[in-house]
């Protein structure tokens, strides 16, 4: 990412002001595109959506200091092997967080938006599934 | 340089697959298929790794062409002992080594499978591949094989595939999206945007070459990190390994396939209609199966199918038959069409290449055709090939604007001054005095010299279009160099009949008038330039067409019109660096960086100064430098950063003092100073500076130097920014008249409506600073309700800052305090009274939770309440 971008990701998202209710998009917008996923998550959705726009906030914030960032996407990554998340289910909440982010900001998520959203989730996912890789016991 | 172990990026659901083709028990290996360098031993070894991770044991094996003259050499590690012993029969009993091998692997790894990386299956013998599928069969091994496309499938493989025993993935190159990815964890940050795309562009997602790419890079010093960003500073270069792996594909074709690969590598493209009747019939089909070259339909173009083919071919071809190729080729495109056009200049390259000298009109005009694609490294290169006793006045010219723009200033100043000796038209003339200016005042950073260049040459340019130029040059150099008065003085005379004295007049023009506060002038006169600019083609001794659009950013901001600076000087940005003109970058940046400032989103700024300053030092712009570096010091000092803000000082004393935005520049010395806590030499610099501006007549910066003054001191310079507000277009001129204003009669309405003012246009610091201001007058007054109401307004339009450190700011949450609090006690307390948690605070910090609630007690302590429900109402906030 250029250091531009950087700062357009964290410009668009300190305009979301109702971040729960973007959370709450963003589930809808996932369920709509993965039914399957819905049983996955068995907390309150409520909570849940606090939770996600509480990492989501501390994902953006870190996101121009890569070791930081690294420290929450690990973990997190390795918390959701337990949770059954596969790789391909990556694309989708990736997906889905785009559509997230378009409903909410509307005309001000504009095709550089976009794409600095687009190329600062694949690195969040990637550094997630690594951190999945490293928890998750490989064969029998 | 080392880098963290390289990262594996886009291939996890082929992880995943390994993952669970290893934990079925029904397959007996995976098979990775894919072209060279798409990564298919990388993963391959990357999976092997994971499931030693696991507890698997691992092993790998792996063909050449020499372990390939021996049976079983590659997979020697898999036996026992060795090739066995010779039989009664005088034979290997082949049967009886391969159970021998089982055997003892079950018992070495006490029954679990050995996960086996057989790389480059087309590279084993037959007798390895009838072990390793003997083994697998067994399940004694789980394999992991790689097979390039095109290949021949070993049996083995097909016999296990086909009863369903193996797991296959085909491997495809990288996204745009997982290319940028890779580079930024490899890199461990952000990368300049014309360096990622040139990334993508030379590896079109292959990951062996952004591997070979970066890591050459890094060696040959191309790739360098400034600031925290990485940068590109030269053309990305061929590394041996690559060189390798392209020989490895061209190795094996047949004599006249490779002489088309050359001839390729070295003139591409090449007319379809040419190589059908030189090479033999079949021989591009091959090489296009083989995905070697493309062929472009429409245009009856032939080319290399990857930009690094080229690169790498002529590397390894030996010079003296790279000479013939280019020698022949030039005498073909010579005899085969006019001397004119882009051929022209393929054949003076191809001439070079060859070690030969083209004949001289030809590299002119050659070098004339780089110079209209802003190639400028290809003016020089053609333009030292001509001797130095040859070079005409044209010549000295073409080569002058080359040198000077890939930042030889010395060495352009030389060869123009070399250049107006020379006898030549009136308009050469003109042109050489221009760009030697031009290169004194932005190269050599000695506005003195240009201006003296300038006036020499009036003495020799007489006819009216030419004087009229240099007249507007002149102008250029005086606001340039931080003199918009005298430069509208001097453009005053300016008819503007000559379009290129239009341009010219438009470049100075439109910062000089903005600078004087008619901003909607400057806007005007820019577009304006910018048209015309456009309509004249580029030529040389005139700046980018982008400094135009660099001009209206600069304008809109000292309009008050941050939000749409900032959108022009991004999509400006964006576009220059994709063209790479280095100049336009670092204005964009700064535009960008001073827009941060006044919108108070400090650290924002903080990114852009910085980035402006290394871009200014790899173009070696040191006058750009020295504005960037100011802009960085005074970042770092609103960010209560007094060390760092020194230290950009610093770095700033080392290059020459360039004039340019002069007075905006000790902005930074003043908040530097007031940042280090010494207000009586902060105030005198504003006062200094202010004084500077009032005199060369910058009157939006003498504004923001008074109001600056007033925020920082309390000192009352209301009266000078109502003047200077009436002699101004600019509502931030105006908001800031009016803040002075209100607040030195304390009028808690006007200072509402002062903050209403900032808000409106994006200016959060300084609205801040008046609603918290208006929140004193009111509660001075007595209207506890207003005062509670500005007072939370106030707190909540500080938390958009990114941790600035004013005074003002500091004294908001100081009105109550018994002692003054740190500023990191602020910080904490600032983000604590809009509701986030210690751990939240402690990570948006860096801090410890035990270092953030140490500093929430002494907050506490000091703001005489318990808690953060106390804190709250200390600070007029609800959390």
């Amino acid at each position: 990412m250029t250091p531009e971008q950087i700062t357009l990701v964290q410009s668009s998202f300190e305009r979301i002001k109702d971040r729960p209710a973007m959370a709450a998009r963003f589930y809808q917008e996932l369920f709509q595109r993965n039914p399957a996923l819905r049983p996955l998550f068995t907390t309150d959705l409520a909570e849940q959506q606090v939770k996600f726009a509480q990492k989501l906030t501390e994902i953006v914030q870190a996101m121009h200091r890569l070791d930081e960032l690294l420290l929450h996407t690990r973990a997190l990554g390795a918390r959701h092997v337990g949770y059954g998340v596969r790789a391909v289910d990556y694309q989708t909440v990736g997906d889905a967080l785009i559509a997230a982010l378009e409903s909410v900001l509307g005309e001000q998520f504009d095709a550089p938006a976009r794409e600095a959203w687009i190329l600062a989730y694949n690195i969040v996912a990637e550094t997630m599934l690594e951190g999945a890789a490293a928890a998750r016991p490989v064969g029998g | 340089m080392t880098l963290p172990r390289w990262p594996i990026v886009g291939r996890r659901p082929e992880l995943e697959a390994f993952a669970r083709a290893l934990g079925s028990g029904e397959r007996t290996g995976l098979v990775i298929y894919g072209r060279a360098g798409v990564g298919k031993t990388r993963l391959a070894d990357e999976c092997a790794s994971e499931a030693a991770a696991s507890g698997h044991p691992t092993q790998r094996v792996a063909g050449s062409r020499t372990t390939a003259l021996l049976p079983l050499g590659a997979v020697a590690a898999l036996l026992p002992d060795g090739l066995g012993r010779l039989g009664p029969d005088g034979q290997v009993n082949a049967v009886a080594l391969f159970e021998r091998a089982r055997q003892a692997l079950h018992d070495r790894h006490r029954g679990r499978r050995l996960v086996t990386v057989a790389d480059d299956m087309a590279m084993l013998d037959a007798a390895s591949l009838a072990l390793l599928g003997y083994l697998a069969a067994q399940q004694a091994i789980f394999l992991i094989a790689t097979v390039r496309t095109g290949e021949p499938v070993p049996d083995l493989l097909t016999d296990l595939w086909r009863d369903g025993r193996l797991e296959r993935v085909d491997l495809h190159d990288l996204s745009r999206a997982n290319v940028d990815t890779l580079l930024h964890l490899a890199l461990a940050g952000p990368i300049e945007a014309g360096a990622g795309r040139e990334f993508w562009e030379v590896s079109r997602g292959n990951p062996l070459y952004v591997h070979e790419l970066v890591l050459g890079a890094l060696e040959s010093g191309a790739l360098v990190e400034r600031s925290g960003v990485w940068h590109l500073e030269d053309l990305l270069p061929a590394t041996s390994r690559l060189l390798d792996l392209v020989e490895q594909r061209i190795g094996g074709l047949p004599a006249e396939a490779r002489s088309v690969v050359e001839l390729l590598a070295l003139c591409e493209p090449v007319d379809l209609g040419y190589l059908e009747t030189t090479a033999p019939a079949g021989v591009l089909e091959s090489l296009e199966r083989a995905g070697l070259v493309t062929i472009t339909m429409a245009g009856g173009q032939v080319r290399l199918a990857h930009p690094l083919h080229a690169k790498v071919v002529r590397a390894a071809m030996p010079k003296l038959r790279a000479r013939a190729v280019l020698l022949a080729q030039a005498e073909r495109l010579a005899a085969a069409s006019d001397t004119t056009g882009p051929a022209e200049l393929r054949i003076a390259v191809w001439r070079l290449d060859a070690g030969g000298r083209p004949d001289l009109a030809v590299l002119v005009r050659g070098a004339h055709l780089a110079r209209y694609a802003h190639d400028f490294r290809m003016v020089r290169r053609l333009m030292e090939a001509v001797p130095s006793g040859d070079l005409d006045a044209v010549g000295a010219l073409l080569l002058g604007e080359a040198l000077y723009e890939l930042g030889a200033f010395d060495a352009a100043e030389r060869v123009l001054a070399q250049g107006q000796e020379l006898p030549g038209s009136e308009h050469t003339a003109l042109r050489l005095a221009v760009t030697r200016a031009k290169n004194a005042q932005w190269g050599l950073c000695q506005p003195d010299k240009a201006l003296a260049i300038n006036a020499a040459a009036r003495a020799v340019v007489t006819s009216a279009p030419l004087v009229e130029e240099l007249v507007a040059d002149e102008a250029s150099v005086l606001t340039f160099s931080g003199h918009p008065d005298r430069a509208l003085a001097v453009l005053g005379s300016v008819t503007g009949g000559d379009q290129r004295a239009r341009v010219v007049r438009a470049i100075a023009g439109a910062v000089a008038l903005a600078s004087a506060g008619q901003t909607a002038q400057a806007l005007a006169l820019a577009r304006a330039g910018h048209a015309d600019h456009v309509a004249l083609g580029d030529e040389p001794a005139i700046a980018h067409p982008a400094m135009h659009v660099v001009n209206q950013a600069f304008a809109l901001a000292e309009a008050g019109r941050l939000a749409e600076a900032g959108q022009l000087a991004r999509a400006g940005a964006e576009v220059v660096a994709a063209q790479r003109v280095p100049i336009a970058q670092i204005w964009f940046a700064v535009n960008l960086g001073r827009v941060a400032i006044l919108q108070g989103r400090v650290a924002t700024a903080r990114r852009f100064y910085a980035e402006a300053a290394g871009l200014a030092q790899s173009s070696r712009f040191a006058g750009s430098r020295c504005v960037a570096l100011s802009g960085l010091a005074l970042a770092y000092a609103m960010l209560g950063e007094p060390g760092a803000a020194a230290q950009a000082l610093a770095e700033r004393a080392a290059v020459p003092w360039f004039g340019f935005l002069g007075p905006e520049q000790h902005l930074a010395d003043a908040w530097a100073a007031s940042a280090a806590r010494r207000p009586a030499e902060a105030a005198e610099a504003f006062r200094t500076a202010a004084a500077e501006a009032a005199s060369t007549g910058h009157r939006v910066t003498e504004s923001w130097l008074l109001h600056d003054l007033m925020r920082t001191s309390g000192e009352d310079t209301s009266a000078r920014l109502l003047e200077l507000a009436a002699a101004c277009d600019s509502p931030l001129v105006s908001a800031r008249a009016r803040h002075a204003a209100a607040g030195r009669a304390r009028d808690g309405a006007e200072l509402t409506a002062a903050a209403g003012a900032f808000e409106s246009l994006g200016a959060m610091l300084l609205a801040a600073e008046a609603a918290g201001g208006a929140a004193g007058a009111f509660g001075r007054a007595g209207d506890r309700r207003a005062a509670t109401a500005l007072q939370r307004r106030s707190t909540a339009l500080a938390a958009a800052c990114e941790g600035a450190t004013t005074p003002a700011l500091l004294h908001l949450t100081t009105v109550h305090a018994a002692a003054p609090l740190s500023g990191r006690e602020r910080e904490v307390v600032l983000l604590a009274a809009t509701g986030l948690a210690s751990r939240d605070i402690a990570e948006r910090l860096y801090l410890s939770v035990r270092t953030v609630n140490n500093h929430l007690q002494h907050a506490y302590a000091k703001l005489g309440v318990t808690g953060r429900a106390g804190l709250a109402q200390a600070l007029g906030s609800t959390p």
